[in-house]
């Protein structure tokens, strides 16, 4: 690049630092801009200087796909906050691969759908910026926004998966997602249809249970059927009149009659 | 609060519904075990919820039937998402980490059930 080309773009390079760009020698240079309008030529030509060396970094062919990429866009692009984006997403990709040969395609992959969003909504950019900085990535692993959203989500699912094992008995043993979800689908089945099973004895045992009182006169049988039914019937009608107060003596009501019967 | 609901309902049941046939009152039965279970659970689960409104517009509870056993261990993994969807209440409208949340809590209310129902049928049949 030769710096006729670049002169246009300098109204655009100085309001780059105001952006929050990270460099640290240029922190220095947003103060004198806020503070002295004077040395402001001095400063765009500090400011040349740097944007060339960025330019000339940019040169090399060596740099690989994504950094091409990214210098088509920055040619494309035309306001300033959507170049100082491009170029921050630029450099973290090539913080993030630098050490790291394989996950560079994906990180090159990822960064231009970023590079979009960027463009499209520039005030949204900044919490996926927090996230860089409080979640760590292992070795080998993306670090860009949506892998570590789909790495957080995983690895949700994968707790969740873990309470269900616990949950399901003799899913402990069992490997793989599949057989786990395999078992817990078996599990609730067997759960229904047990239900299903209950209530249909339920029911046997409901309806001739007013009889067997007459049937069968055994004495102490009866008597104790009576109490439990009995039991119910006025536990559950105080239960109508006292709705708050009266679970826990339901409860100690109705365990007790379960005890006294079993 | 489940076991009184359920008892509660239970005893209306044998009470009411003398006359009517087998097959009704143990579908009344088992409805009122799917009630009990979902008011117990309240309003701030997503499966009670759609269980709630499934009672409340009078629709027959109904179940999936036994699904095929032989093609299980061939199913792979979305279609047993998609078969734990239909078997959750509400499901079919969840992503998939709610649905394995709500299923961790389907699966604790609907053992507490069985338990209930068993102490019950025991309390009785003994």
């Amino acid at each position: 690049m030769d710096p006729p080309s670049l002169m246009p773009r300098l109204p655009d390079m100085c309001r780059f630092p105001m952006l929050g760009m990270p460099p640290p020698e240029l922190a220095p240079r947003v103060g004198r801009i806020g503070g002295d309008a004077s040395v402001e030529e001095s400063t765009v030509t500090e400011q040349c200087g740097g944007s060339k060396g960025r330019w000339r970094r940019r040169d090399p062919p060596s740099s690989g796909g994504a950094t091409e990429a990214e210098s088509s866009k920055l040619v494309s692009t035309s306001s300033g906050n959507e170049l100082a984006e491009a170029e921050a997403k630029h450099l973290k990709a090539i913080k993030s691969t630098d050490g790291n040969d394989n996950i560079k395609s994906e990180a090159e992959a990822s960064s231009g759908i970023c590079n979009k969003l960027a463009a499209q909504n520039p005030q949204t950019t900044e919490p996926p910026k927090q996230d860089y900085i409080h979640v760590r990535a292992r070795r080998g692993q993306a670090t860009d926004s949506h892998s570590l959203a789909e790495r957080a989500r995983r690895d949700k699912i994968s707790e969740r998966m873990k309470i269900l094992q616990d949950l399901v008995p003799g899913c402990n043993k069992v490997i793989g997602k599949a057989s786990v979800l395999d078992e817990i689908i078996n599990y609730i089945q067997a759960l229904q249809r047990q239900v299903e099973f209950l209530s249909m004895k339920l029911e046997a045992v409901n309806s001739p249970m007013n009889t067997t009182i007459e049937v069968f006169p055994s004495k102490d049988f009866s008597s104790q059927r009576y109490d439990t039914t009995s039991s119910l019937a006025y536990s559950s009608q105080t239960w109508e009149y006292e709705q708050g107060s009266g679970t826990e003596w339901l409860h100690m009501q109705v365990g007790g009659a379960f005890e006294r019967v079993t | 609060m489940m076991a009184c609901h359920f008892l509660r309902a239970l005893f209306r049941i044998q009470q009411t519904s003398t006359s009517s046939s087998s097959s009704g009152r143990s579908r009344r039965i088992r409805r009122a075990a799917y009630a009990s279970m979902a008011y117990s659970a309240g309003t701030r689960r997503a499966w009670s919820r759609a269980l709630l409104r499934k009672l409340r517009s009078r629709a027959r509870l109904r179940f999936p039937r036994r699904l095929s056993r032989a093609a299980t261990p061939q199913r792979r993994d979305m279609d047993q998402a998609q078969v734990l969807r239909k078997l959750v209440p509400g499901g079919p409208s969840m992503d998939d980490c709610k649905l394995l949340e709500e299923t961790a809590d389907y699966i604790r209310c609907l053992t507490t059930q069985v338990r209930l129902m068993q102490t019950v049928m025991d309390s009785i049949s003994s």
